[in-house]
């Protein structure tokens, strides 16, 4: 594992302790249903059971299909909102 | 290739499972629930950030699964979990992120109803621990609302353009107070969907229950018919029960807002329920619809000035009400164009009053003066003070109510000042503690305290001759003039420029208590 991946396993596991994950998902949740991502991501599902057929389709044939367009979507300025919060989170940790 | 030979979807997921579900399988899944997917205790999260990671790549993304047949964490994306499943012929494996389970054999995630359950109360437990409470979950039906749907066949499309739920009113007689109000009423979504899913359980032997009679005027509504409804029913059963309005002359729509309320949340006795299912009795701790979705509760702090001790009393309400500039009780200046006209994205044309300055003045500290001095319990005598009004439980439903009508001892008048008004409103500023600690609220989750609003209550004319109309919102973002009988589609900005005398604002995000 390189040292990016170390630090961001280190992260997680720290904000898995403070319970603090949780709630970053929580707000993230709030804010991806707020800007509109998630209908827009239930209406790419839409089309891709439509594609493959409602009896045919898996799981992870959604996974594959939307995941990129997904990561894309999400706007800078939510990506923006979370990294705040989590630079909060673990400089209020550190001082414990 | 594979050829997808998938076996027939039983709602009991796929037969697979059965060779999981013996001996102690139920306990085992819960630990694993309980450890790995949604760790409530900081034991178990603890637990969970040193373990939770990949066999055999060590990463702790790609959406790791755990072996429900062993201990054995492979991350899904580099199949090491697919490896591990053909390996040992483990071939159920459970995702760590969502807690879904998934089947080697039928490659899809199944959904075992037994499992199901345990998945979802385990989720529940976490939630509890971490202080998060009920989170929406989406409807599922019960056999009942099955069977009515099935001998129910009748369905209506709600497509964006169609005008269900908008109908005129009849004016039957300077009636436009109670026009406009019934507008706002059916067009609060809560209050909408208690009465069409028939959530009034009448207990008044006489016919004069407001709640069956408003059930009933959302029938209309909803309904489908375009021609005005003559609402001579309400009108009579308002007259009944709140003496004061009744007669021809115009009243206020404010006044009959309070009224109408006030009867409703009487009538609404056999709703209300405590958490045991025992009828309450006390009728301030009421939680019926009416409560839930207007009440809110104000704190008053009075501060001493001398020995700066605080006497806090909450009150409930259900209606803001605002003083205006250029009415007998002073407004504090503000400043025009600064901070404040920016925070809720109201338009400040040049100078103009916002609803955010109003709200600031009625929640900043006003010094009681020393002719009205209050006597503090900390100093054991009468002392200045200062005296602050901010809210500390925000309703669902947010009613402010403009002073246009001066009733004074001199003058009665109707200040017709411009004050603009937001499509969205924070409350977050005239809040009693500013984020997460109040008792409404779980402690470290952010909430969004925003408010957007949905009806707006007019008035045009004198004192002494005027018309109410309202503007309603349809649609999420289609509003309609409401004049009586005539209803036209109107622009945000015609809603906007108005003047402005009752707004309606509805909280964005609800939780759960």
């Amino acid at each position: 594992m390189n040292k990016d991946s170390q630090m961001r396993a280190a992260i997680n596991q720290k904000l898995i302790e403070m319970g603090e994950r949780e709630r970053l998902k929580e707000l993230l949740r709030a804010k991806l249903v707020e800007c509109g991502w998630k209908d827009q991501m239930k209406a790419q599902c839409k089309d891709v059971i439509r594609e493959k057929g409602l009896e045919h389709v898996t799981v992870e044939d959604l996974v594959v299909e939307i995941t990129p367009k997904g990561r894309a979507l999400v706007p800078d300025s939510v990506k923006k909102e979370l990294l705040q919060r989590i630079r909060a989170s673990l400089a209020q940790h550190s001082t414990l | 290739l594979i050829s997808k030979r998938k076996p027939q979807l039983l709602p009991a997921g796929c037969s697979h499972v059965n060779a999981y579900k013996v001996d102690n399988w139920r306990p085992n899944l819960r630990v694993i629930y309980q450890c790995f997917v949604w760790s409530g205790s900081a034991e178990t999260r603890r637990r969970k950030a040193k373990s939770c990671i990949c066999h055999m790549c060590g990463a702790h993304l790609n959406r790791l699964h755990s072996c429900l047949y062993c201990v054995f964490f492979g991350c899904f994306t580099k199949k090491h979990i697919h490896e591990h499943a053909k390996n040992k012929r483990h071939n159920l494996a459970i995702d760590l992120l969502y807690g879904g389970i998934y089947c080697f054999v039928c490659q899809d995630y199944i959904y075992d109803k037994d499992m199901e359950q345990i998945a979802k109360e385990e989720q529940r437990k976490a939630w509890k621990l971490q202080g998060v409470g009920e989170k929406y979950s989406t409807w599922e039906p019960t056999k009942r609302e099955l069977d009515l749907l099935r001998h129910n066949p009748k369905r209506r499309k709600m497509t964006t353009n169609c005008t269900i739920g908008l109908r005129g009113l009849i004016n039957l007689g300077n009636t436009c107070f109670m026009n406009c109000i019934v507008q706002a009423l059916t067009h609060t979504p809560l209050l909408r969907d208690f009465f069409l899913s028939d959530r009034h359980k009448c207990e008044m032997q006489s016919n004069s229950c407001l709640v069956c009679e408003m059930s009933q005027l959302f029938q209309e509504f909803y309904s489908g018919h375009r021609s005005p409804h003559i609402p001579f029913r309400l009108l009579h059963l308002v007259w009944t029960h709140a003496r004061h309005l009744a007669g021809y002359e115009q009243q206020d729509a404010h006044e009959f807002l309070i009224a109408a309320l006030d009867v409703l949340h009487r009538h609404c006795k056999g709703d209300t329920t405590n958490d045991n299912g025992k009828k309450a009795n006390n009728p301030n701790h009421c939680n019926c619809i009416i409560d839930q979705i207007f009440t809110g509760g104000l704190q008053s702090d009075v501060t001493c000035q001398v020995c700066h001790g605080v006497s806090t009393t909450i009150d409930p309400f259900w209606d803001i009400s605002l003083d205006l500039p250029g009415s007998s009780t002073p407004f504090w200046p503000l400043s025009p164009g600064g901070d404040g006209g920016t925070v809720n994205g109201e338009s400040h044309l040049s100078g103009a009053t916002t609803l955010t300055d109003c709200l600031r003045r009625f929640t900043r500290p006003e010094h009681l003066g020393s002719s009205a001095k209050i006597k503090c319990g900390g100093c054991h005598s009468y002392q200045e003070s200062t005296k602050q009004l901010t809210m500390k439980k925000l309703p669902i439903v947010a009613c402010f109510h403009l002073k246009r009508f001066e009733h004074s001892a001199k003058l009665r008048r109707k200040i017709t000042t411009y004050v603009s008004f937001p499509l969205e409103l924070d409350m977050t500023p005239f809040m009693a503690s500013r984020w997460a600690s109040t008792n409404y609220l779980p402690p470290g989750l952010y909430v969004l305290v925003r408010y957007a609003l949905f009806a707006v209550v007019n008035h045009q004319g004198t004192l002494e001759s005027g018309h109410y109309t309202s503007f309603i919102r349809q649609h999420k973002d289609q509003w309609f003039k409401c004049d009586d009988a005539i209803i036209t589609k109107a622009s945000i900005k015609d809603v906007l420029d108005s003047e402005g005398y009752l707004l309606f604002y509805h909280k964005q995000f609800l939780e759960y208590e």
